[in-house]
């Protein structure tokens, strides 16, 4: 369950008396700001002096909260638990007296009216599946449920990526369902914005529906959906299981069973937060990349990965800070030599295609070209949008 | 106007902070201190350039405004604390790489760089900046020079200064000085005024830029542990390397006690303190570093004398890994460092004085006297060489201390104070890494005695209005 910013003093006065600061270095937006409260140790001090009433709720405190991107790289090189003091600290806030930011106030308003964060109708929900034949889960009747995700379901450009993973695992055999336009979010904005309450009335909701189906797995494509997810039903004490759809795929790709046509041209990858540091994703999607074509990864790869810049509400409220990290991530990309950056997130998908300068792939998309190529004996050019 | 509006007026509000919550942040460093003892300058500068400090300076040279410059705030004894408030520089937004000369081996830089990340800088070019504290990551080559600490690779490179070739500073009065030669790598010419920048705590002025020499990047390593009967044994052993003609890459000493905080992967992977034979009470670590063949036979030959001084050598290597990892690399498994894990009840605090290298044994049992008389826990005691191809070693006397207890914090400082003086007794130094600042600002003449007079002169034709750094070195009321 979530801890409160009270629950976490001690941490944060074990973040004072250590004084490391190793969290500054691979912070992207402390590097890009260059602000003391921008940082971890910082901002872990701004919530203890808060606490100790050295100061009320100014806008410095407030800039402190929500300009992160709750990437997690803080806690690659410490014990605490930053990301989580991050989000606490937003749900103090609020709880404070704090309005909402208009940005994520919009969010929330969207999700109660529509069940997703974009003001799309709840019937745009299922339009990626047309022409797919995928059932719709009902009590009993299937063991994997597929989760496609707010983003990728109602966001017109994203809905090739969620198509391609579908249809790969068909291919892979796999017998799925989806809970078609009754699907509901995970919660993860609201989780992530500091609006705690919401999340847990959703997540509650969320785990009995799954319970109710029966299912034993849950397959997405969304790291978002993927950690929130799995969370929830971890706090719930649900034994469903969740994986990322990489996770099913790579195995098919291991063993041979996709037929995969392989390309000459460079590529690198970008771990989305939700899927490398914060999931413990990592191989997975290189091995499939890697069968795809050569892998060049990036300078900060892996656990040290950097932020696209697109995440915990970041790129709806600072959306200058939020692109000036997507352009230091494509800087990456193409000191690479890789013409294409392949990704396997919505939201670092359409963050990185903010900034021109490489071609933006999506993995399943990819994938799903490669293998169509290897059983025609096509030499199409890969698939991505710059 | 206020100083304050002076300062937004001549740099533009985006580099100058007086949010409550911006200020609070540079309150406090890594010392020991209770959660609630912050020192929270009025203002905080972000500058760019020099020129951006300049300004600044004047402005708080014409009001009389006290001026402490910081870089990642890891000083270990309050060195930039802003004690006295007023303007707090924050040096990291001057983070630039002016020049990469790789011919001439030489880099110049913003002084708000960090090590780590000069070293990037200047990896592709196959050089290193051999000056490695453990704080490396966010230690900024200004605060490196301003606080003279010490190096895991002391005994072959030596400290800061032995890297320093010349450094830009803005002094009291806002006047911009280069001090130094350039990039030659030494001098006879002139006073050395560059080597004053060596520990001086920004009370000088405030360092801008530096020129600093590099190193080829050492293409193998070897590191071992020998256990010792005696701290003395290990010291005697060194020299004998010395003696050798062996190049040493590192040494450090450290008393069976001390080994415990630094093996915190061994623990993490055996659920267990390391083990040493019950004979031994000193743990020396050396390294070796370059040329393949090189490398082994030096090592080899290590191994061969350390026969003569009935040290033992550490077969077990993850505790030899598990200790430089700590020490070194820094990349701690399951990617987690050690600090925040050892330090939750607790938190290291340490004295760091200099003794003559044939009383190391004597003094260690005052150090434990002394940490059990304030009622302390004692970590232990850890000896570096810094010295290039010398024994001459700085000492970390370190304690735990519970700072959320008051009392504790006092009976640290106390504990601090004594076994400082107790060192000018031995007839060595008070500090060899923190520096002074104003915990020792009290008795620093009976280290210098009448020479202190002359320090405070200097200070004066750098600083008349003593605004830099207040408290340091000096107390406030003796500042000029």
């Amino acid at each position: 369950m979530n801890n409160t910013l009270d629950e976490f003093k001690e941490e944060l006065e074990t973040c004072f008396g250590t004084s490391c600061g190793f969290c500054e270095r691979g912070c992207p937006v402390y590097q890009t700001m260059k602000v003391k409260t921008l940082c971890m140790k910082g901002r872990n001090r701004t919530m203890l002096g808060l606490l100790q009433g050295k100061f009320d709720i100014t806008p410095a405190v407030v800039q402190a909260a929500f300009e992160c991107t709750l990437c997690g790289n803080c806690d690659r090189w410490c014990s605490l638990k930053n990301t989580e003091h991050t989000r606490a600290f937003r749900e103090y806030l609020l709880k404070h007296g704090y309005e909402p930011m208009k940005e994520h106030a919009s969010l929330a308003a969207s999700l109660k009216n529509y069940g997703n964060p974009w003001f799309q109708p709840r019937s745009a929900r299922n339009k990626w599946t047309k022409g797919l034949n995928i059932p719709k889960a009902a009590p009993g009747a299937q063991d994997v449920l597929f989760f496609a995700g707010c983003t990728s379901a109602v966001m017109k450009p994203l809905v090739p990526s969620l198509v391609a993973g579908a249809k790969l695992l068909q291919r892979a055999g796999v017998r799925f369902a989806t809970l078609g336009q009754d699907e509901p979010c995970c919660g993860s904005t609201l989780l992530r914005v500091g609006q705690t309450e919401a999340y847990e009335d959703i997540a509650k909701k969320n785990v009995e529906r799954f319970e109710a189906l029966g299912v034993k797995r849950i397959v997405t494509a969304c790291p978002g959906c993927y950690t929130t997810l799995k969370k929830s039903l971890q706090d719930h004490g649900s034994k469903i299981e969740v994986v990322h759809i990489t996770k099913e795929i790579a195995d098919l790709v291991r063993s041979g069973k996709l037929k995969v046509k392989r390309s000459t041209e460079r590529m690198t990858y970008h771990d989305p937060c939700h899927l490398g540091r914060l999931g413990g994703v990592f191989e997975e999607p290189r091995d499939i990349l890697r069968a795809i074509a050569p892998l060049a990864e990036m300078p900060n790869h892996g656990m040290e990965s950097r932020c696209c810049g697109a995440g915990a509400g970041l790129q709806s409220a600072f959306p200058k800070l939020s692109r000036d990290l997507a352009a230091k991530r494509i800087a990456e990309a193409t000191s690479t030599g890789a013409t294409t950056l392949v990704t396997c997130c919505p939201f670092c998908e359409t963050q990185l295609r903010t900034v021109p300068g490489i071609k933006v792939a999506d993995l399943m998309e990819l994938l799903l070209s490669s293998v169509e190529n290897g059983e025609k004996g096509n030499d199409r050019p890969a698939p991505g949008k710059t | 106007m206020s100083y304050i509006e002076e300062l937004t007026t001549a740099l533009g509000k985006e580099k100058v902070l007086v949010d409550p919550a911006e200020r609070f942040v540079y309150g406090a460093d890594w010392s020991p201190r209770t959660p609630d003892e912050f020192f929270p300058p009025d203002v905080v500068i972000l500058p760019r350039t020099t020129r951006d400090v300049q300004r600044t300076i004047k402005v708080a040279y014409e009001h009389g405004i006290p001026v402490t410059a910081g870089g990642g705030l890891t000083g270990m004894l309050g060195g930039a604390v802003p004690l006295f408030k007023g303007i707090y520089i924050d040096t990291t937004t001057m983070n630039s790489v002016v020049e990469v000369d790789s011919k001439n081996q030489t880099i110049r830089v913003q002084a708000g760089a960090t090590l780590q990340e000069v070293n990037d800088a200047v990896h592709p070019y196959d050089l290193w900046l051999p000056h490695q504290p453990e704080s490396k990551w966010v230690s900024t080559v200004g605060s490196a020079i301003a606080c003279d600490n010490d190096s895991t690779f002391g005994v072959r490179y030596g400290k800061i200064l032995n890297c320093l070739l010349s450094a830009e500073i803005v002094t009291g009065t806002g006047e911009v000085l280069e001090l130094g030669h350039r990039k030659a790598h030494f001098t006879s010419s002139g006073y050395k005024l560059k080597d004053l920048l060596a520990g001086s705590e920004g009370t000088l002025g405030v360092i801008t830029e530096a020129t600093l020499k590099l190193e080829p990047i050492p293409a193998t390593r070897r590191v071992d542990m020998l256990v010792f009967p005696r701290l003395g044994a290990a010291v005697d052993y060194l020299s004998r390397l010395l003696k050798a003609g062996l190049c040493i890459e590192a040494a450090h000493i450290n008393c069976k006690r001390r080994l415990k905080f630094y093996t915190q992967t061994y623990k993490q992977k055996y659920g267990k303190d390391p083990e040493i034979p019950a004979w031994g009470e000193a743990l020396l670590a050396i390294s070796f570093a370059g040329d393949k063949g090189v490398v082994d036979f030096q090592r080899d030959e290590a191994v061969r004398l350390s026969k003569e001084f009935e040290a033992q050598l550490v077969e077990e290597r993850e505790l030899v890994d598990s200790w430089w990892t700590s020490k070194y690399t820094l990349e701690f498994e399951p990617f987690k460092q050690k600090w925040p894990d050892s330090q939750t009840k607790k938190k290291f605090g340490a004295a760091d004085p200099g003794v003559p290298v044939g009383r190391l044994e004597e003094f260690y049992h005052k150090f434990v006297e002394i940490a059990e008389k304030h009622r302390l826990d004692i970590i232990g005691m850890n000896a570096y060489l810094e010295h290039p191809n010398s024994i001459g070693f700085s000492l970390s006397c370190a304690v735990y201390v519970d700072y959320r207890d008051a009392d504790e914090v006092k009976r640290f400082r106390e504990y601090h104070d004594e076994l400082s003086k107790m060192a000018i007794s031995f007839e060595g130094t008070m500090s060899t890494f923190m520096s002074d600042t104003h915990q020792k600002a009290p008795y620093l003449e009976l280290e210098h005695g009448a020479s202190l007079r002359h320090m405070r002169e200097i200070k004066r034709l750098f600083d008349p209005k003593g605004i830099l750094n207040p408290g340091k070195k000096f107390p406030r009321e003796e500042s000029p």
